[in-house]
């Protein structure tokens, strides 16, 4: 009885792996292409000031002894 | 408190455009939902981070003290075997991992304007995780362990592990399908990647057979076992170690920097790029072993092309500080920052250089890997949680910062404490791999006594320890901090209610029309919306990001599995007796592994030193592998015959008799402890059940056992030992020290044991 592991063994599969790579490349390269498809800039930037678009509070972040420069306006 | 825009216009930089018209209310009648934040659970997981942080390093300063001076190994369940796992657990899954959940819970939320999906499963998360580390941190010392690094945890804390991990998982998609922000920031997309590809890891090389309720064997063997585990732990460093803390660094460090990251493309370059090489990179910690060669070529390459997007995510993080780093200068949070990046920048060139072949003939083994490990846990991963949780900490008690100073002395202190540890266990790996390779003048080893490599490295270990000592002594001012602060939060919290519109099906263009999202993946192609349209459906971009990180790994991974030649057999490798199985597993409880590895690598220094180099064949009955990955001690894959086994018996009751600078632990106890000999026949029947060829022993287990340590303690009692062995732990342990790299040996020398 064969098993798994002589079926596979003799398969010679050896070739998939560099097909199988070839695909990582293409879908790699797709994602990178996909990210300079122009008209895209304005979600881009929305996105960057995601973080600091924020919702925080202006709290005394140090107490005033120690609060040199931050909030100087 | 007002709506989410009020307060923050004054600090926005001078050459600010206004908001793209989709982020603010975009249409006058849509509906303005009110929600709040939970920063409860943000709270929690942040002083549980601080608690466990400490608690891993002090434990870490313990086991480093240990290696100094043996004699600090005060109690069986206090040895360096069972205390360094305690010490990479807790400060890898119980510090990094309650630091992930810190950033993760407070950021999750205001990026997808929402409150966390489900209160109840954030608290079960969090009880749920501090439950784990609690069982953690009493089964390591009692010997209950795994032996693969950083899985060491027995099956029934696995399960609770991935019960937990779902929950999360649940918990933070459910709140992605309820966000009010229709686009998910490149932190989320770090945050999804850790998720998924964490699960995946932690239930594939956890698969194992339970041989008691907390004893199993990995379904894995020898070369198998090696590849998966190390598949495993490499990735836990790139998706637990590092995707959640990069996620985080997206969010907090242009949050502490006001300003937003240096480029958004770069970002997505660098996420993309992790997902589809770090996957590949894992048989870098197997050059030279038995290994197949391709596995370990591929993982180089891979390695070394990480470089790349590594680094790209380094030049983002310190150009979003351009124009602010007068900042740093005045801001504690930013100067960790800095260093944070920085060191995630040298661990990863230090990295691919490790990974490279010729680099790993000399690292690998040595206390340069400790060091490498350490520049990215105590510089990347301890400084970006310090500067995180320090931005956090007047936001979330609702109090200024106790000390700002203090804050600074933290920083100069542990800054000083990295620098001294990486220094002398740099220094200490480089010494001791050149030591083991070096060759006199008539060609032989130029230091063959073992114990001469590991006295070179005293001072540096107590310089190692002192550098640690730093870095606690920071702690101890972070936490006094965090404390001090924490007292002067107000009576109750103040919840800020949150104004946002709810997403609506149209997609809002960038010029304030509202036009329906074409209609068909042609149409949608067409008009450039596809890639927003896949992330509006994270379920799509989930199942690629798995998709890369599976595909990958089955590529690499199963074809020795499957490919007979990757793992040729050899005929003269018997299984163990089931005394042998009952000393390995004594092996494995008292953590031998951690110090001492099985694996002989094909070079001269190597065969000469410890005998013939290890082949894949020898382990096909390893469940699991014990290969090792730090030679603190000698390796053991061919220990079977080289000394008597009256030897074995003193040098365990004490090694410091047999060899007078060693700095193993002693094991008296072993020497009195009761072998359970009727818990044997269970262990068999497991590994029976794994296909190891058994036979007879399959019936009568105990009586084998008994027959063999019975002949045993009586060559022991000849040779001039101690009588009465023959139920002892120790027996067990000789027959399988005597058996090691046996099977392949020429049978000139006459076996012991039968």
């Amino acid at each position: 009885m064969k098993s798994l592991t002589d079926v596979v063994s003799g398969a010679g599969l050896s070739v998939y792996a560099e097909v199988a790579l070839v695909i990582f490349l293409i879908a790699f390269l797709g994602i990178v292409v996909s990210m300079f498809v122009p008209g895209r800039r304005r979600m881009y930037e929305h996105l960057r000031r995601l973080p600091i678009d924020g919702d925080d509070a202006a709290l005394p972040l140090y107490r005033e002894s120690e609060d040199s420069s931050l909030r100087s306006e | 408190m007002t709506g989410p825009k009020s307060t923050t216009t004054g600090r926005e930089p001078a050459r600010y455009e206004p908001p793209a018209p989709h982020t603010i209310a975009p249409t006058p009648n849509a509906l303005l939902d009110s929600f709040s934040y939970d920063d409860d659970i943000v709270r929690k997981f942040l002083i549980a981070t601080f608690v466990w942080g400490l608690v891993g390093m002090l434990v870490g300063l313990v086991v480093a003290v240990q290696l100094a001076n043996p004699a600090m190994n005060v109690a069986p369940f206090l040895t360096f075997g069972r205390l360094r796992p305690l010490h990479t657990n807790a400060v890898i899954f119980a510090f990094a991992g309650n630091a992930f959940f810190t950033g993760a819970y407070y950021s999750t939320q205001r990026l997808l304007k929402t409150r966390m999906f489900s209160d109840g499963l954030s608290r079960f998360h969090f009880w749920g995780w501090q439950a784990i580390i609690v069982s953690a941190a009493i089964t390591l010392p009692l010997g209950f362990t795994q032996a693969k690094e950083y899985a060491e945890l027995e099956w029934p804390i696995d399960i609770a592990i991935a019960v937990v991990w779902v929950a999360f998982a649940v918990n933070f998609f459910g709140t992605i399908a309820r966000r009010r922000e229709r686009h998910l920031y490149v932190a989320l997309w770090f945050y999804i990647a850790s998720i998924v590809t964490v699960a995946i890891l932690h239930i594939f090389n956890n698969l194992s057979i339970p041989a008691g309720p907390f004893k199993s064997y990995s379904i894995y063997a020898g070369v198998q076992d090696a590849f998966m585990q190390w598949w495993y732990g490499h990735n836990a460093v790139a998706f637990f170690l590092t995707t959640p803390f990069l996620g985080m660094m997206y969010y907090f460090l242009p949050k502490a920097a006001e300003r937003p990251v240096f480029s958004y493309k770069l970002s997505i370059l660098h996420f993309w790029t992790i997902v589809f090489m770090y996957i590949w990179a894992g048989p870098h910690h197997l050059h030279y072993t038995a290994l197949p060669e391709w596995a370990s070529t591929l993982g180089m390459l891979f390695s070394v092309m990480l470089w790349m997007p590594s680094w790209g995510g380094m030049v983002n993080g310190l150009l979003t500080l351009r124009g602010a780093w007068h900042k740093v200068v005045e801001e504690p949070v930013l100067k960790f920052f800095v260093v944070a990046i920085t060191a995630y920048g040298m661990a990863t060139f230090e990295g691919p250089m490790l990974s490279i072949k010729s680099v790993n003939a000399l690292a690998h083994y040595t206390d340069w890997i400790i060091a490498h490990v350490h520049t990215g846990a105590l510089g990347w991963n301890g400084f970006l949680t310090f500067g995180m949780i320090y931005w956090l900490l007047p936001r979330l008690f609702q109090a200024p910062l106790y000390s700002k100073k203090l804050a600074e002395a933290h920083f100069w202190v542990a800054t000083f404490g990295i620098l001294l540890y990486v220094v002398a266990i740099y220094s200490a790996g480089v010494t001791q791999g050149l030591m083991w390779r070096a060759f006199d003048e008539t060609g032989r080893l130029a230091y063959p006594d073992f114990v001469e490599t590991v006295m070179k490295l005293m001072p540096m270990y107590w310089m190692r320890a002192a550098g640690g000592t730093l870095y606690i002594v920071g702690m101890l001012l972070f936490g006094y901090n965090i404390l001090m602060t924490w007292r002067r939060r107000p009576a109750s919290y103040e919840v800020p209610v949150i104004q946002a519109p709810r997403l609506t099906k149209e997609y809002i263009g960038g010029n304030g029309h509202v036009t329906p999202a074409p209609a068909g993946v042609w149409a949608r192609f067409v008009a450039m919306d596809w890639h927003r349209a896949w992330e509006r459906l994270p379920v799509t971009f989930t199942v690629l990001t798995a998709v890369a990180v599976i595909v990958a790994s089955l590529f690499e991974i199963l074809p020795t599995f499957l490919i007979r030649s990757n793992v040729p057999t050899i005929a003269s490798v018997k299984p163990y007796t089931p005394l042998e199985l009952a000393g390995r597993d004594v092996y494995i409880a008292e953590g031998c592994f951690n110090c001492h590895s099985q694996m002989i690598r094909p070079f001269r220094h190597e065969t000469e030193r410890y005998g013939e180099y290890s082949k894949p064949g020898e382990f096909v009955y390893d469940h699991p592998f014990l290969w090792g990955s730090r030679r603190i001690g000698p390796d053991l894959a061919r220990e079977g015959g080289r000394y008597p086994n009256l030897w074995h018996v003193r040098h365990m009751e004490d090694p410091r008799a047999i060899t007078q600078k060693s700095i193993m632990p002693a094991y008296p106890h072993l020497l009195k402890d009761p072998l359970d000999f009727a818990g044997i026949q269970r262990r068999v029947d497991v590994m029976a059940m794994l296909g190891v060829p058994y036979g007879d022993a399959v019936n009568r287990a105990p009586e084998m056992a008994r027959a063999q340590a019975d002949s045993l303690a009586k060559a022991v009692e000849g040779e001039g030992g101690p009588k009465g062995l023959q139920d002892k732990q120790i027996i067990a342990l000789v027959a399988y020290l005597q058996r090691l790299g046996r099977d392949i040996k020429a049978p000139q020398v006459a076996r012991s044991t039968p």
